[in-house]
């Protein structure tokens, strides 16, 4: 059976009674060039093949191209300076589109601030972020998280106008628990943490924070975990010293995983498997596709994956 | 794996679900334009809802409806937020004048926020750590007179028309190549970052889903 598309392009060239059949033009295609879908479904088994047959040390490779630590290092060096059983405030305002390319580094830095005691409050500004806020604190949570270790505070309107909030009055009336307790005593507003951990999306973002919390909490030392997209905009906070650290690019994220992967015990005994980077080879093989692709593109000096030319098409339909 | 689904039937069902729709969008790379169209709407329509539940459960419930049923002589602007929420609720159906007044308020809100923001927290600290501080050692001298050099190239390509002088030509041409190269190199960081993607969903398929690979 023909595809739909195939059937209504046709049916769009039929002349109506009033006018005569308009002439073939030679140059164009008639119909749908068949078989490309076939040749994206091909490389998708090509990029999954590659994707089953990585070797065990799946991701490490990733790390290889990056000689400069110094993403990962800054990062631990400000996890280092924090006090003992610190509180981390959880800027999620990750979206759902590219959270899958930082997710491994965040619940690797997870991973790293609460095997140093730390306890974690998580809000946010934007309705994905608040998605996959909710759904990391059930994570960790469900993976055996110590009590009273993690705070929910929530959702927070307003962008801008919430965030000048939050520096006054983070916690909710409604907010129970030990940390929730504890960050009251120290006056419930955002000075209560020692660092705060920014997740940026393509909404809000780290900018958004450095621009209304740094200049009225100038001593809240501000990270940042964003895609890759980010890294533009937020680079030239890292060189003035608004953010103290900043991860934005896959390397740089895979290297953290491997770092805190490679120190051994996780601190959330039942989970079964730590988020991995994507394997090395899958990154490769795609890496290879997306060079063909984009070869086809700029200089059309590959042939289309499945396309038959105009020409071929015409030729093989005869006179 | 995502570890977002746990393992009992709630989990394989969501699992099933997400799956299933990824193969469904998937199916636009075939031609197959009906299935792609349902996840479409499937996605608007469960956004619209997730996000006026969100606005009532965490926003107008417990921070109008409760405190002013609570204690409503207390908070006499809580009284004013809820004439303008249910001045925007009904804008459909009200004259123009009375709904600029709370999108004003809105807007002008915003901005003021925003764009103090924007001076305080990006203009004037940028423009602070662009300036060569004194007591610098060579290397942070020899960064920012290049920093400096590649800016100044750059803004000189953004000239209006095309420069008559022959130096300048130059430096607009130089400038427009820097750029080409700063997009460039971060187009190339876009490819990696979008093929992760691809390959965290790709992973859920074969992990998560069918457990090919563990």
């Amino acid at each position: 059976m023909a595809p739909m598309t195939e059937r209504i392009e046709s049916s769009a060239e039929l002349p109506t009674a009033d006018q005569p059949p308009a002439p073939r033009t030679r140059g164009r295609p008639r119909r749908r060039p068949r078989g490309i879908g076939l040749g994206w479904l091909a490389l998708l088994a090509l990029l999954a093949a590659a994707m089953i047959g990585a070797p065990g040390d799946r991701s490490a490779a990733l790390t290889l191209p990056n000689p400069d630590g110094g993403a990962v290092i800054r990062l631990r060096a400000e996890f280092g300076r924090l006090p003992d059983l610190p509180f981390v405030l959880v800027g999620m305002d990750a979206d759902l589109g590219t959270y899958p390319e930082i997710r491994p580094a965040i619940r690797a830095a997870f991973d790293d601030l609460m095997r140093r005691g730390a306890s974690l409050a998580f809000v946010s500004l934007t309705a994905e972020g608040r998605a996959i806020a909710a759904a990391e604190v059930e994570r960790l949570h469900a993976m055996g998280a110590r009590d009273g270790a993690l705070l929910d505070i929530g959702y927070v309107a307003g962008v801008e106008a919430g965030l000048v909030r939050l520096v006054g009055t983070a916690l909710p009336a409604s907010a129970t628990g030990q940390l929730a307790d504890a960050v009251r005593r120290r006056g419930g507003g955002l000075a209560a943490f020692d660092l705060a951990l920014l997740v940026g999306g393509s909404d809000v973002g780290p900018r958004t924070w450095i621009e209304q919390v740094a200049p009225r909490l100038p001593d809240l030392p501000l990270v940042a975990i964003a895609p890759t997209f980010a890294q533009p905009e937020l680079s030239p906070y890292l060189r003035s010293g608004q953010l103290t650290a900043l991860l934005a690019t896959v390397r740089d994220a895979a290297a953290y995983v491997e770092v805190v992967s490679g120190e051994g015990l996780t601190p959330l005994p039942d989970e079964p498997q730590r988020d991995q980077s994507p394997s090395a080879l899958a990154m490769l093989v795609g890496m290879v596709v997306a060079l063909l692709v984009l070869a086809r593109l700029l200089f059309g000096a590959i042939p289309a994956i499945g396309r038959r030319s105009p020409h071929e098409a015409n030729d093989e339909e005869g006179p | 794996m995502t570890g977002f689904f746990a393992d009992d039937l709630a989990g394989t069902v969501a699992t099933w679900a997400a799956a299933l729709v990824t193969v469904g969008v998937w199916a636009y790379l075939v031609g197959e334009r009906r299935i792609f169209r349902l996840a479409q709407h499937l996605l608007i329509g469960l956004s619209t809802g997730y996000l006026a539940l969100l606005a009532i459960r965490e926003v107008l419930l417990p921070r109008l409806v409760q405190p002013l049923a609570t204690d409503s002589a207390g908070n006499p602007l809580l009284w004013v937020a809820l004439v303008l929420c249910a001045v925007m609720a009904a804008a459909r159906w009200l004259p123009r004048g009375i709904v600029a007044l709370p999108v004003a308020v809105l807007v002008a809100g915003t901005a003021a926020f925003a764009l103090g923001g924007a001076v305080v927290g990006t203009l004037l600290p940028q423009l602070g750590a662009t300036m060569l501080a004194p007591g610098l050692d060579a290397g942070g001298l020899v960064n920012g007179v290049l920093g400096a050099g590649v800016t100044a190239l750059v803004l000189l390509a953004f000239l209006h028309g095309t420069p008559r002088a022959r130096m300048l030509a130059g430096a607009a041409g130089t400038g427009r190549w820097l750029l080409l190269g700063g997009i460039g190199g971060w187009l190339g960081f876009l490819l990696v970052s979008r093929l992760s993607l691809l390959v965290d969903r790709l992973g859920f398929l074969l992990r998560d889903w069918l457990g090919v690979i563990r």
